[in-house]
């Protein structure tokens, strides 16, 4: 029966903060990976970031609703600190964040998984 | 008979998650605790988790019952750089919605982003 096979497609089971750590950072290496931090591209990569991250996590894992955010900024010497407040159900919902530099920039990474039901 | 609320699958136009209400939430909190603030790198990861904190209560109190809530506070420090966030949800664009504020001084730059997800 189609119907069920439908069902069973999700066998990834319920998101794991390990294995969108792996996907997403797998996602920054491709697009910002060897490159230097450039004032004119950084918009093209915060979006190829995100865009990259939810098709490979929707991929994985169909049934939640996921928000995704990227931070691309300068090495300049400035600090930066992100803090996350959630209201959930903490036996459904995950997140995961993922810190990535190179020599010119930093990239944060932070993945909301929200189940739906 | 009270009609329980358990099978609402949209929320009622009234109990919408509305983004104006809650970017003058964010407002007024970072306002008051990031006004004349310098940026120390002590203090700061404490700031941010306890903005994150009184973010997320006053916006649950502001009666957005069947919505479950995100917030994400950034805090960096004033050096020239260049920064740039983004991002993107996959969410019901109905029922889901988010609000966002920025607050910056000399010495440092505030984001903080709450993303509102119905929960059906």
């Amino acid at each position: 029966m189609t119907g069920m096979e439908e069902y069973h497609n999700s066998s990834e089971g319920s998101f794991s903060s390990e294995e969108a750590d792996v996907i997403v950072k797998e996602c920054v290496d491709n697009v910002v990976g060897g490159e230097d931090y450039s004032q004119s591209q950084v918009n093209k990569w915060t979006s190829s970031i995100v865009e990259r991250c939810l098709t490979q996590l929707v991929k994985h894992w169909k049934q939640n609703k996921y928000i995704v955010t990227c931070a691309v900024m300068q090495k300049t010497g400035g600090g930066l600190h992100t803090a996350n407040s959630c209201y959930w159900d903490t036996t459904m919902d995950g997140s995961c964040t993922v810190r990535w530099e190179n020599r010119t920039m930093y990239c944060v990474v932070s993945v909301f998984a929200v189940a739906v039901a | 008979m009270e009609a329980s609320d358990s099978y609402l699958i949209r929320p009622h136009h009234q109990h919408k998650f509305k983004p104006a209400i809650v970017k003058e939430c964010i407002r007024e909190i970072v306002r008051e605790r990031l006004s004349g603030v310098q940026y120390d790198p002590d203090q700061v990861p404490e700031l941010s988790r306890s903005l994150a904190d009184c973010i997320k209560d006053k916006v649950k109190n502001a009666g957005f019952d069947r919505y479950k809530l995100v917030v994400q506070v950034v805090i960096g420090e004033q050096r020239g750089q260049g920064v740039k966030m983004s991002s993107r949800c996959f969410w019901d664009a109905d029922t889901d919605n988010y609000a966002e504020d920025i607050f910056m001084n000399e010495s440092l730059f505030c984001l903080a982003a709450v993303f509102g997800s119905y929960y059906y």
